[in-house]
């Protein structure tokens, strides 16, 4: 019987610190939650003195509001025209190096538009020496240095590096390629190039070592559509 | 004994009522203070940009209230954010809440256009000093710091070969790997810019999702907690929360350089 008593009183005791735990747990969930989604809502729900739009008809008679109005007007009018000139109506190319794909434009239409490849964000370590390359395409604006119809390429010392062999002279005849970079180039400055590709299966995918590489029938249209000057935008 | 017992149950009441007290008197203060951030911070951007005139009740104070007036005045604004960020040659994003529409452009020719399919304001931006908020976006907002799902430059390293034996030609990228994209842009004046992935489809996109976002959460209480300790009122944030197709969000995240330039026109 006295054991019986006991046991019971063992139990009370045990439910009633689980009961307690268990409501501790539960306020200390409901006070995390309050604090962390309660309260930005109670922030968004703070007075604030709403702003006062009036639409009145008797002070649009008013003169000062209509040279005020009319001088807004003219500055809107004035800004619009301005950044309407920032696009060009030449001919001008759009790179977009995360999807691979370009467009070309001539008067401010799309004329054409594709896959190409660009930089494949490799981090080229030389195994010897601290040298390293990072292929990427450059993003921003840039215009076509210069052009070329059966491009030769100039094998850089990365090039010679990614292989595992040795730096040649800067000169000597292995670093230059024929064939390889299709049958036009369009120069960007700093060595990157928009030109051809012998590795056709990869168009649509970041490979490249920063250059912008096209199908043959993309590049004949973008080599004889862009002149010297025009603008590359890429992104 | 049975007063030892009263005593004991009396000892736990007091503690009980004690503690519920002080958390609510804690949590009253905390939210109380929480309330008055974002008052405060519109009294900050109206103090920094809002209109001073002379006459309360003459001409100018009501012209400048006038919906045709403002309405212009929002298009200028717009307009002289993207002008100033056209001249800078560098990449940057415009925001155009009226149309849902989210385009990145570089030296004012617009380069990507994005559709937004869902866009959370704060009520400040929406409902604060219309004159303030305005001259506000006049100017483009920067990028002080960003928060990401994803790398901004996804680089890999590769050890180059000791010699042509070792040479081995590089395979093609594996360009089905779609990782969930969700990014905050904090811009300099404390606007912070939500980017999320519309596409939620996969379990993995839902976790990563609310993950990006209680981790925000968390990291936004636990320095709120901190300020109301000291007794100060914590910073607020007025927000833009927009969602984009996945392509779009990552596109716009990889473009934009790391202190680049958003104008937003609502």
């Amino acid at each position: 019987m006295e054991q019986k008593s006991w046991i019971r009183k063992a139990f009370s005791v045990f439910s009633r610190f689980v009961l307690l735990f268990i409501c501790t747990i539960l306020v200390t969930l409901a006070l995390i939650l309050f604090v962390i989604y309660g309260v930005p809502v109670l922030m968004e729900w703070a007075p604030m003195q709403k702003s006062e739009i009036l639409n009145n008809q008797e002070l649009k008679k008013e003169p000062v509001y209509k040279k005020q109005l009319g001088l807004l007007t003219k500055d809107v009018q004035r800004f619009s025209l301005k950044y309407n000139g920032y696009t060009s109506g030449q001919s001008y190319i759009v790179i977009n190096t995360t999807d691979n794909r370009f467009s070309l434009y001539t008067n401010k239409n799309l004329i054409r538009e594709g896959s190409c490849s660009t930089g494949s964000y490799i981090m080229l370590q030389a195994s010897s020496g601290n040298k390293k390359w990072i292929f990427k395409t450059p993003r921003g604006k840039y215009w076509i240095h210069g052009k070329k119809t059966n491009p030769v390429w100039k094998r850089p010392d990365w090039s010679f590096v990614e292989e595992g062999s040795k730096i040649p002279s800067p000169n000597d005849d292995s670093r230059f390629e024929y064939g390889v970079l299709g049958d036009y180039a369009l120069t960007l400055g700093d060595g990157y190039m928009i030109h051809g590709t012998i590795y056709k299966r990869f168009l649509g995918m970041p490979v490249t070592h920063g250059c912008v590489r096209l199908n043959d029938d993309d590049l004949k249209v973008v080599y004889n559509t862009l002149n010297i000057g025009s603008k590359v935008y890429i992104f | 004994m049975e007063t030892e017992k009263n005593t004991k149950k009396r000892f736990g009441k007091v503690t009980f009522l004690v503690l519920t007290g002080i958390i609510s008197v804690f949590i009253i203060y905390y939210s109380i203070m929480s309330m008055i951030s974002p008052v405060r911070k519109m009294e900050e951007i109206k103090k920094e940009f809002g209109v001073k005139t002379t006459d309360k009740n003459g001409v100018d104070q009501q012209i400048i209230k006038d919906s045709s007036y403002l309405k212009l005045l929002k298009e200028k604004a717009f307009l002289q954010s993207r002008i100033v960020m056209a001249e800078s040659d560098s990449i940057y994003v415009t925001l155009n809440l009226a149309d849902s529409t989210a385009n990145l452009e570089i030296s004012g020719v617009v380069v990507h256009k994005a559709k937004m399919k869902e866009v959370k304001t704060s009520k400040i931006l929406l409902k604060g000093n219309e004159n303030a908020i305005l001259s506000m976006l006049a100017t483009p907002f920067s990028i002080s710091h960003a928060i990401a799902t994803i790398k901004k430059e996804p680089v890999m390293i590769k050890m180059a070969p000791k010699d042509t034996s070792e040479y081995k030609p590089d395979i093609m990228p594996d360009t089905s790997i779609t990782e969930p994209v969700n990014y905050i842009l904090e811009m300099n004046d404390g606007i912070r810019i939500y980017v999320y992935q519309d596409e939620n489809v996969k379990l993995n996109d839902r976790i990563s999702h609310f993950t990006f976002d209680i981790k925000d959460k968390l990291r936004d209480t636990w320095s709120a907690l901190k300020s109301v300790a000291v007794f100060k009122v914590p910073e607020y944030h007025p927000f833009i929360k927009i969602r984009l197709p996945r392509t779009d969000a990552k596109i716009i995240y990889r473009a934009i350089p790391k202190n680049g330039q958003i104008a937003v026109f609502r």
